[in-house]
C-alpha cells in the first residue's frame, strides 16, 4: 500500500464551531422541473375553464350560460344517457368476459399466463383506427348488432381488456388463490361456488378499479363510434365544438370532471394502485 | 498509512434524537476497531460520518492529523463495504472492481490487472465475468470488498458487511476479511452488532451504547473486564448476581450462602453497599451433590439443561439467584433437571460493578 | 383437455374483434375490390403525398415522446428525490394520473383555448409582441406534440416512478465513496440501470402518439396530414371512400409499429443483459 502516500487528497479545513441543523430541501433543479409540470398540468384546465365563461351574451358576460345551453339541449342529454349505457354494458360484458376466464386461467392454466399478457397488450399496439379499418367490413353483414349502438360496446371491451386484466391479474397474484381454492374445496364448494364466495370478493379491488377505467374509456371514446356515425357524448362534443366554441369549452369541462371523477375514485380503490393500470384513455 | 481519529462527534436527528454524544475514538496506522452496540446505538450514523455521507453538528473526523468533515465524501480517499446491494448491478464483478479506477481515468489495461489482482486475491478470479445476481450473498461481499480496496483508500469502512449472510459463510468470510485487512495493513473501522464477529477479529473493540461509547479495548480487556454493566451484559453471556461487599479490605463479597474473595480488579465498593457480581457461565462449575466430600459451593437444582455442541449450558437455581453454567458435554451427562448440585464460581474471574 | 373449454369464451372473442378484423385487413391490404390478389393498393402508399403523411406521423410522435420524455423524466426524479415531501409524492401522480387520462376531444379544446389562435396564451403573448403561431396546435406539428405531451409527460412519469425507486440508496453512496460526482454517478450507474425501462417507456410514449387519432382530428377538422386522420377520412366519407387505400394505410401503421417492437425488443435485450 505505498501509493498511499501519494493519495491523500485532504487538505487541511479549518476547524468549525457547532453546524447548523441542515433543513432537507428539494434542490431548486427538482423544484423547477416539479413547477413546470404542474404549469403544463393546470394552464390548459385554467384556459379550458375561462373559456367556458367567455364571451359576452346580450351585451354583458356569459356567466354560466354556455352550462346552461348544454344543459337544455336535447341531445346533450341523449348524447350523454347514451355514452352511460355503453359504458355500463362495456363494464358488464367484460367483466362477465374476463373474471372468470382469468380466475380459469390462473387456477387451472397458469401456462397460459404469458400468453395472456401478450394478447392483452395487443390492444395498445393495435391503434383504435386500425381495428375499426379492419372491424367495418367483417361486422357491417350482421346488420342487428352492426346498426345497435351495442356494437360499440361489444368492440369497447376489446380495448379495456389490457387495463382490466392487468387489474384482475394483479389482484389474483396477491390473494394466493390455489390455497384459497384448495381450503375451500377442503371444505367441499365447488369451482363455482369458490369463484363467487371466495375469489369475487377477494377481487373486489381489482374489479372495481378496473371497472373505472372501463367507464373512463368507454366514456371518452371518440374514433370508433364516430366512424360508425353514432352520436355518442365525445361525438357530441365535437360536433358542438364545429359551431361555438365556447359551449364545446363547457362540455370539455363536464367531461373532464367526469374523467377526473373516475381517476379520484380508482385511487381511493386501489390507494395509488400500481402505475401501469392508471392509464387508460384512447387517443 | 492513515491514523483516523474521531474527535467529540456529536449529531441529532430531528428534534430530540441524539444519535451520538461527543464520540471520541482513534484508530491507529493498521489497525481495526470494531464499533459494537446494538441497532441503534449510533455505530452507523458515526462511520456514515467517517465516509461523509452525513455531517456531524459538532467535532472532528482527523485523518493523518487533517479534518476532512469539509471535504465530499467522493474526495475523501476511503472505501466503504455496505451491507448489502451495493454492487452495480449493471457491471460484471471486475467492472465493479475497476470503477473507483475508471472514475480515476486509470488506463484500461491498469484497472485489468489491478481488478483481477483484487478478485484473486478474495478468491474469486474466475468469477470475474459474472453480474451480482449471478452471484451468491457471500461472493457479492468479497467482490464490494475487493471494490471497496482498488482505489487503494487510506481507510477502509465496513458496515454490517456480514450481517445479511448465512451464519456459516458469515464465519469464514469475517476471517477473510481480516486476512485481507492485515495483508494490506489497512487502517479499518468495522462496525457490527455481532459481538462475537467484533471479538474474533478485531485489534479492539469499542462497545457503544446511546451513542456513547462504553469501552474501548482489546478483544479480551472488553470480555474479561466489562468496566459498564452494559458491556458485561452485550459482550458474551454472563450471570448477574446480587451481592453485599462483605469486607472492602479484604475484597469480599456476600452472595446467598457464600462469601466470595473477588480478584483481578480494583475493589472500591464501601463495606455494606449492594453491588452487582458478573460471572461467565464457563467460570462456574457445578457438581452433582454426590461426588465425595461436602463440596464449597452453593447448594442448588439443575433446572434446565441445553445442549450446545462443545458444551451444554445448565441453569441452576441455588442462593445465589438463577445461574448458567457452561459445563463440558461429557460432564453434563450426570447432570439431569432435578438433581441436587453444588454451584462453585471461579473468584479470579469474578467482577463487581457497582449496580446501574 | 377439458380443462381448455375454461377459456373458450375469451378466445372465441378476441378471435372475432381482434384477431381476425386485424388479419382480414392485412389481407385485404392486397386485395381490390372484386377480391383478387394486386400489390396496386400497397405501392400507393408509397406515393409522395402519403410518404409525407406518415413522415409527419412520425415526426409528430418522435416529438411527443420526446417532449413528454424529458419532462417526465425529471419531474420523476424530483418526486423520488428523498428530500420531496410525501404530499409531493401522493398528489404528483394522482394529478398525474387525471393528466394521462385526459385526452381525446376535450384535451383538444383545451389547449384550443390555451395555444389557439384566439388562445389564452396566444393573446397575452402577442400583447408583448411575441407570435405562437409557430406552436398553433390547430395548424403545426409542434403545436399538436405540445398538446400530445399533456399526456405523454405523465403516462412517463407514471412508469419511471417505479422503477427510479429501483436505484438503492447504496448505489449512490458507493459510487460517492469510491469517487463519483453526482453526474459521473447517472452516467455510469443510474442511468445503465434505467436503460430498459427508459426504453419501454418511450416506446410507449411513441406509440400512443403514432395512433393517436381522436385529438389530432378534432383540432385539425378534414385537412390533417396525419397517417390516422387519412385513414379516418377515407373511412367516414368526408373525403372520398376508397377502403381499399385505408386498408393499404392501416396496413403500413401495422407494419411500422411491428418494426418498432422489434427494435424496441432488441434494444431491450441488449440494455438487460446484466438482468439475465
Amino acid at each position: 500500500m505505498a501509493a498511499l502516500t501519494a493519495t491523500a487528497p485532504a487538505r487541511p479545513v479549518p476547524a468549525r464551531g457547532p453546524r447548523r441543523l441542515a433543513r432537507r430541501r428539494l434542490p431548486i433543479w427538482h423544484l423547477l422541473w416539479l413547477v413546470v409540470a404542474a404549469a403544463y398540468f393546470v394552464v390548459p384546465v385554467v384556459s379550458l375553464l375561462e373559456f367556458s365563461f367567455g364571451g359576452r351574451v346580450g351585451g354583458h358576460a356569459a356567466g354560466f350560460h354556455w352550462y346552461l345551453t348544454v344543459f337544455n339541449d336535447p341531445s346533450f342529454r341523449s348524447s350523454f344517457l347514451l355514452s352511460v349505457r355503453i359504458a355500463i354494458e362495456t363494464v358488464v360484458l367484460s367483466n362477465l368476459l374476463l373474471v372468470p376466464s382469468v380466475f380459469w386461467i390462473h387456477l387451472r392454466l397458469p401456462h397460459l399466463r404469458p400468453v395472456m399478457n401478450f394478447v392483452s397488450v395487443l390492444p395498445f399496439v393495435v391503434p383504435p383506427i386500425v381495428l375499426i379499418v379492419g372491424l367495418i367490413p367483417f361486422l357491417s353483414p350482421f346488420t342487428f348488432l352492426y346498426s345497435r349502438p351495442e356494437v360499440l360496446a361489444f368492440i369497447y371491451v376489446v380495448f379495456a381488456l389490457p387495463f382490466l386484466y392487468r387489474s384482475l391479474d394483479a389482484g389474483l397474484r396477491a390473494i394466493d388463490l390455489r390455497t384459497l381454492a384448495e381450503a375451500s374445496a377442503n371444505c367441499g364448494a365447488s369451482s363455482a361456488s369458490t369463484l363467487l364466495r371466495v375469489v369475487l370478493p377477494n377481487l373486489r379491488a381489482a374489479v372495481i378499479g378496473g371497472s373505472f377505467l372501463t367507464v373512463a374509456i368507454a366514456m371518452g371514446e371518440f374514433t370508433i363510434s364516430s366512424l360508425l356515425s353514432f352520436n355518442t357524448f365525445p361525438v357530441y362534443i365535437f360536433n358542438i365544438g364545429e359551431n361555438t366554441g365556447n359551449e364545446a369549452a363547457a362540455l370539455s369541462v363536464i367531461s373532464l370532471l367526469l374523467t377526473w371523477a373516475f381517476m379520484v375514485g380508482l385511487f381511493i380503490v386501489g390507494r395509488g394502485g400500481r402505475a401501469g393500470a392508471q392509464v387508460a384513455a384512447t387517443r | 498509512m492513515a491514523r483516523l481519529e474521531l474527535r467529540g462527534l456529536r449529531k441529532q436527528f430531528g428534534r430530540g434524537v441524539v444519535a451520538l454524544d461527543r464520540l471520541d475514538l482513534e484508530v491507529g496506522s493498521g489497525e481495526l476497531v470494531s464499533l459494537l452496540g446494538p441497532s441503534g446505538c449510533g455505530k452507523t450514523t458515526a462511520l456514515r460520518i467517517v465516509a461523509g455521507f452525513e455531517v456531524p453538528d459538532e467535532g472532528e473526523v482527523l485523518v493523518d492529523g487533517v479534518d476532512v468533515v469539509g471535504l465530499p465524501a467522493s474526495r475523501r480517499n476511503m472505501g466503504m463495504v455496505f451491507q448489502s446491494y451495493s454492487l452495480f448491478p449493471n457491471m460484471t464483478a471486475e467492472d465493479n472492481v475497476a470503477y473507483p479506477l475508471r472514475i480515476r481515468r486509470q488506463p484500461k489495461a491498469e484497472r485489468q490487472r489491478r481488478s483481477g489482482e483484487l478478485l484473486a486475491m478474495v478468491g474469486l478470479a474466475t468469477q470475474a465475468d459474472r453480474y451480482p445476481h449471478q452471484l451468491s450473498g457471500g461472493q457479492q461481499q468479497r467482490v464490494a470488498l475487493a471494490r471497496a480496496l482498488a482505489h487503494e483508500p487510506a481507510v477502509l469502512l465496513l458496515d454490517e458487511p456480514l450481517s445479511a449472510l448465512d451464519a456459516k459463510v458469515r464465519v469464514t468470510l469475517r476471517e477473510e476479511v481480516r486476512r485481507v485487512q492485515l495483508e494490506l495493513g489497512i487502517t479499518t473501522l468495522y462496525v457490527t452488532h455481532d459481538q462475537e464477529e467484533a471479538l474474533a477479529i478485531s485489534d479492539r473493540v469499542a462497545v457503544m451504547s446511546e451513542g456513547r461509547l462504553e469501552q474501548v479495548g482489546t478483544p479480551a480487556e472488553v470480555y474479561a473486564s466489562p468496566r459498564s454493566p452494559f458491556v458485561a451484559s452485550f459482550v458474551g453471556t454472563v450471570n448477574r448476581l446480587e451481592a453485599t461487599v462483605a469486607s472492602r479490605a479484604e475484597r469480599t463479597v456476600r452472595c446467598g450462602e457464600l462469601v466470595l474473595r473477588v480478584g483481578a480488579e480494583d475493589f472500591e465498593h464501601p463495606d455494606g453497599t449492594t453491588v452487582a457480581l458478573y460471572v461467565r457461565p464457563e467460570d462456574v462449575t457445578v457438581r452433582p451433590l454426590t461426588d465425595g466430600p461436602a463440596p464449597a459451593g452453593a447448594g442448588g437444582t439443575v433446572r434446565g439443561v441445553t445442549f450446545l455442541g462443545s458444551v451444554t449450558r445448565v441453569r441452576v437455581d441455588c442462593s445465589l439467584g438463577s445461574v448458567v453454567a457452561d459445563v463440558s458435554s461429557e460432564e453434563a451427562l450426570h447432570l439431569a433437571p432435578g438433581e441436587a448440585v453444588s454451584v462453585e464460581l471461579d473468584p479470579r474471574r469474578l467482577r463487581t460493578l457497582a449496580p446501574a | 383437455m377439458l380443462r381448455y373449454l375454461g377459456v373458450v369464451p375469451l378466445g372465441a372473442y378476441l378471435l372475432v374483434f381482434l384477431l381476425i378484423p386485424t388479419g382480414e385487413l392485412v389481407v385485404d391490404a392486397f386485395r381490390d375490390p372484386s377480391g383478387t390478389f394486386t400489390l396496386s393498393n400497397v405501392t400507393t402508399i408509397f406515393q409522395a403525398q402519403y410518404l409525407s403523411s406518415f413522415a409527419a406521423s412520425l415526426e409528430l410522435s418522435a416529438l411527443a415522446a420526446l417532449f413528454g420524455g424529458i419532462l417526465g423524466f425529471f419531474a420523476a426524479t424530483a418526486v423520488v428525490h428523498p428530500n420531496a415531501p410525501r404530499l409531493v409524492r401522493s398528489s404528483v401522480t394522482t394529478f398525474s394520473g387525471m393528466a394521462a387520462n385526459f385526452a381525446g376531444i376535450p384535451l383538444a379544446f383545451a389547449f384550443t383555448s390555451t395555444l389557439g389562435a384566439t388562445g389564452v396564451i396566444t393573446v397575452a403573448f402577442r400583447h408583448v409582441g411575441v407570435s405562437l403561431a409557430a406552436v398553433n396546435p390547430d395548424a403545426t406539428t409542434l403545436g399538436l406534440a405540445l398538446v400530445y405531451t399533456y399526456f405523454e409527460f405523465p403516462l412517463m412519469l407514471l412508469l419511471l416512478v417505479p422503477a427510479l425507486d429501483g436505484l438503492k440508496r447504496e448505489w449512490r453512496e458507493a459510487a460517492t465513496n469510491l469517487g463519483a460526482s453526482g453526474f459521473t454517478y447517472w452516467r455510469t450507474v443510474a442511468l445503465p440501470i434505467l436503460v430498459p425501462s427508459l426504453l419501454g417507456a418511450t416506446v410507449l410514449l411513441f406509440g400512443g402518439a403514432f395512433s393517436a387519432y381522436a385529438t389530432a382530428y378534432a383540432l385539425s377538422g378534414s385537412t390533417g396530414n396525419l397517417v390516422t386522420e387519412l385513414i379516418g377520412n377515407l373511412t367516414n366519407g368526408n373525403v372520398t371512400v376508397d377502403p381499399q387505400l385505408a386498408y393499404a394505410l392501416a396496413f403500413g401503421m401495422i407494419v411500422i409499429i411491428t418494426v418498432l417492437m422489434v427494435i424496441y425488443g432488441l434494444l431491450q435485450r441488449r440494455a438487460s443483459r446484466w438482468l439475465r
